[in-house]
């Protein structure tokens, strides 16, 4: 238990740096879409997939599930700021169109990324 | 952003991580079900908490480093907290078991209960 909550610390930690370089490599414009989240969440439905494959598919360590898949997966993506940015662009005016390709564009591609991380894990022969 | 960010924004997300490894794993034994409750309940409070926060300290949704509060909590904290990644992998997993309506109903109830939570957050702030 405690050796495990250094891997998820440690984890969500660097997820959340790698989120915030993100967002300053792809500078979000005030009323365009936030391509820097999309990114972030789309990146971590990818790498989220593969571990849980990986791992399920009992090639790599728990520890290892716990540091990528729920520590830095889970840190790189939110969906605090990805609800809170929908309700905000709805929320203005003339903004509405972008909220609504916001959030169907991110549950899309985001699944597809979950199925395209899980179909990479099976390919995989070492992790 | 300047180096302490940085280094706010890991603690917060490590920190963010940890709760949600914890709760989220504890709900999911407290209710047994198909439904992620864990993860779901999780990214509705975290929706919850950036809404009344962001409109609290009026800032807006873009606005996610430079001052402890939105570094530490608001990007770190709350980003490492609510997850994106684990709310399409727990629907990808509904869906290979055949439970496509669960699967469907899961994430329509993600977005939109969040989004509910986040109106219920910048309602409260502004009360």
């Amino acid at each position: 238990m405690g050796a495990q909550a250094i891997f998820v610390f440690i984890g969500g930690g660097v997820g959340a740096i790698t989120r915030e370089f993100l967002m300053l490599l792809i500078p979000g414009q005030r009323g365009a879409f936030p391509l820097d989240i999309f990114t972030a969440n789309v990146v971590a439905c990818l790498c989220l997939g593969a571990a849980f494959e990986r791992h399920r598919r009992g090639s790599v360590s728990q520890e290892f599930m716990l540091l990528i898949g729920m520590g830095f997966a889970g840190g790189m993506s939110t969906f605090s700021s990805f609800v809170y940015g929908i309700y905000s662009e709805a929320s203005s005016p003339g903004q509405l169109g972008l909220s609504i390709l916001y959030c169907l564009s991110s549950l899309v591609v985001g699944y597809a990324a979950v199925w395209l991380g899980l179909a990479s894990g099976k390919r995989l022969r070492r992790a | 952003m300047r180096p302490i960010d940085i280094i706010w924004v890991c603690l917060g997300g490590g920190a963010g991580s940890l709760l949600r490894w914890g709760l989220g794993g504890a709900i999911d034994r407290a209710i047994p079900a198909r439904f992620k409750f864990g993860t779901f309940l999780v990214n509705v409070t975290g929706a919850f908490a950036i809404a009344y926060l962001s409109a609290a300290l009026a800032l807006g949704w873009q606005q996610r480093h430079g001052d402890l509060v939105s570094s530490l909590v608001l990007t770190g904290f709350l980003g490492g907290y609510t997850t994106f990644s684990s709310m399409q992998l727990d629907t990808a997993r509904m869906a290979m078991e055949h439970r496509h309506a669960l699967a469907a109903l899961y994430l329509v109830a993600s977005v939109g209960v969040g989004l509910c939570a986040a109106a219920a957050g910048v309602a409260l702030a502004r009360a």
